[in-house]
């Protein structure tokens, strides 16, 4: 192949931008018609698996119904004015924060933290393994995570309690404890989160220019200086990213642990908004209450991206 | 150095002095950061490493107390209990053809739309891609109802169908990384192609794919790792034993009462149900890891 660039053309050769394509008229008909043939099956199944779920969400957050009656019953907003009466939804309103507070500081701090101690020691065979080993639990899926730690937890055969009260004949009820579950699934969380943050810090980290961390050096700028005012700016749009998707989804996350580790229990003292739903919809067939909570959900997320997009964004320095 | 900004010449005098008294300081600084992240490590690692060890104990062993990884006498009998136990077979079956039909699926949907939406040009495009980016910030939750309610109505519950159709939709993130590579290629093999008389269906088969191999392989590696880890959807779906995934089926083992000393053959499911996703890892890490630096995952 006669070309200097390594692109595929089917054989032919590249390099030279034409002149004479042939421009708008019959060829820009045929591009649209393609066009929208290749983005059709997507928009279909987006169409009819999110956005019309969304849609149908809303309708049938006013309606009374049990999932397979062919009773339906116009209840107007009662399903959303209801929700703060019923003490379960409480609860899991209030471990809904919870979650957040407690993993959103343990998943964005600790691998950016991480990170810049694995910093120094880039492009290096212990830094590749450390990476690799880190990364793992990420791949593990989390039905598998939550079933090793069913059995870690274990409160009579589980090596936990065996190693932390060997002798002692005392017990935890690690899962069945409503004052410990909730950070069992915590735990489980962060344990199955902290490598892909840390990969990603340390991407953005690798991407920070080498000139200027030396240029800032020369100047005699000290180890924390060339973290809080070289690095640090350079890496805010990732760090951004983290916070917000983690704030968003870190409700979702737990959704496997929850149900595989306690199934919302003791008393609720693990459920959250998303368990709360699902609880609702396909346990009690409580569809209205269900889709009410998924309405708001959804309200709260789509607030929080374009809070992101407002706010967060122009005071970050892109590098 | 106590001033934080000292002037050139300072630095280069104090460069000699420096260079000897760090050895030591650098060496304790670089083990006792090596040693801390390998405690990390271990404690990152070790559940999956008690996870197989308790897979290859044989009952005895398994309920044994104290720490004990390495097996006194390994066995392989939990595997075959499980499947006594549970139609396990099904379960990786099932696991694996909805894993390979959702990540096709999704491939087959996202490549075309990615290149239209970069390079064919039609009125309504940007609408039509902020549509498909929009999906990213609708909760998966939200859709459960109601896509539970259209799965049960096309009479799809208990079918791989009705776990995979679903799920192929939620494809935005790999249409914008498809988008993302597909941009970076040069303008001029495109006009090239088209001198040619190439046609959109072959521009897309002749161009685009072989030139974003790279990034195909990530979708294709992200996108299975997902379906095969998938669990809220299939857990509504697939009700009858038979149909389960592994990952929805496993739980069984927790469940029911009757098999809830099975620990030995629940980490011997486990551990079959970790070495798909492990193989791909330990087959693809260093693209995953390279795509996530220059696909420029910001804000």
């Amino acid at each position: 192949m006669a070309t200097a660039r390594e692109y595929h053309v089917g054989g032919r050769r590249v390099g030279w931008r034409g002149a004479g394509v042939p421009r708008r008229g019959r060829r820009l008909g045929a591009d649209a018609v393609a066009g929208y043939l290749f983005v059709a099956p997507l928009l279909l199944l987006i169409g009819l698996f999110i956005y019309w779920p969304l849609v149908y969400s809303a309708y049938l957050s006013l309606y009374d119904w049990n999932l397979v009656s062919p009773d339906w019953r116009f209840v107007g907003a009662s399903n959303y004015t209801r929700l703060p009466d019923d003490p379960r939804f409480r609860t899991a309103f209030g471990q809904t924060v919870l979650y957040v507070a407690a993993l959103v500081p343990i998943k964005v701090l600790l691998p950016l933290a991480l990170a810049h101690l694995l910093w120094p020691i880039r492009r290096s065979r212990a830094q590749d393994a450390y990476r690799v080993l880190l990364f793992t639990p990420s791949v593990v899926s989390f039905a598998v995570a939550a079933l090793v730690w069913l059995w870690i937890f274990n409160p009579i055969q589980g090596v936990l309690n065996q190693l932390l009260l060997a002798g002692d004949g005392s017990r935890v009820n690690w899962l069945s404890n409503p004052q410990t579950a909730i950070w069992c699934v915590i735990a489980v969380s962060t344990w199955k989160a902290l490598g892909f943050n840390l990969l990603l810090y340390l991407a953005a980290l690798e991407a920070v220019p080498e000139e200027y961390v030396e240029a800032a050096s020369i100047d005699g700028a000290g180890g924390w200086q060339l973290v809080r005012f070289i690095r640090w700016p350079l890496i805010t749009p990732t760090f951004f990213f983290v916070l917000v998707t983690t704030i968003i989804f870190v409700n979702d996350e737990v959704f496997s642990a929850i149900n595989v580790l306690t199934d919302g229990g003791p008393f609720d003292r693990t459920s959250n908004l998303i368990y709360y739903l699902y609880q609702q919809a396909f346990r009690y067939f409580q569809v209205g209450i269900a889709s009410a909570v998924a309405l708001l959900l959804s309200g709260a997320v789509i607030v929080l991206t374009w809070l992101q997009f407002r706010f967060v964004e122009r005071r970050v320095h892109y590098g | 150095m106590a001033s934080p900004v000292a002037r050139p010449t300072p630095v280069l005098a104090d460069g000699p002095s420096a260079a000897r008294s760090v050895p030591l300081a650098r060496l304790l600084g670089l083990a006792s950061l090596h040693l801390l992240v390998i405690a990390l490590c271990a404690l990152t690692i070790f559940p999956l490493l008690w996870m197989v060890s308790t897979a290859f104990k044989d009952a005895r062993e398994v309920f044994a107390p104290g720490l004990r990884l390495i097996p006194s006498a390994p066995t392989l009998a939990n595997f075959p209990d499980a499947f006594r136990v549970f139609p396990i077979g099904w379960w990786f079956f099932n696991s694996a053809t909805i894993a390979v039909a959702t990540t096709l699926g999704k491939l087959a949907i996202s490549l075309p739309a990615a290149y239209a939406f970069t390079r064919l040009d039609f009125p309504g495009r940007r609408l039509c891609f902020s549509l498909v980016v929009g999906t990213m910030i609708v909760p998966f939750v939200v859709t459960i109802i109601p896509s539970y309610i259209m799965v049960a109505k096309l009479d799809w519950l208990n079918t791989r169908q009705g776990v995979i159709v679903p799920s192929v939709a939620h494809t935005a993130f790999y249409v914008f990384l498809l988008r993302q590579y597909i941009l970076t290629l040069p303008p001029e093999i495109f006009d090239a192609a088209r001198i040619d008389g190439a046609g959109p269906w072959s521009i897309l088969w002749k161009i685009v794919v072989p030139n974003i191999r790279p990034a195909i392989a990530v979708v294709t590696i992200l996108a299975f790792l997902g379906a095969w880890n998938q669990y809220i959807w299939p857990l509504l779906v697939l009700n009858d034993l038979d149909a389960k995934t592994l990952a929805v089926g496993m739980q069984f083992f927790a469940r029911n009462s009757d098999s809830g000393q099975l620990w030995g053959p629940m980490m011997a499911t486990a551990t079959l149900a970790t070495i798909p996703p492990l193989a791909l890892y330990a087959l693809a890490q260093r693209q995953i890891i390279s795509t996530f630096v220059t696909s420029g995952v910001k804000g």
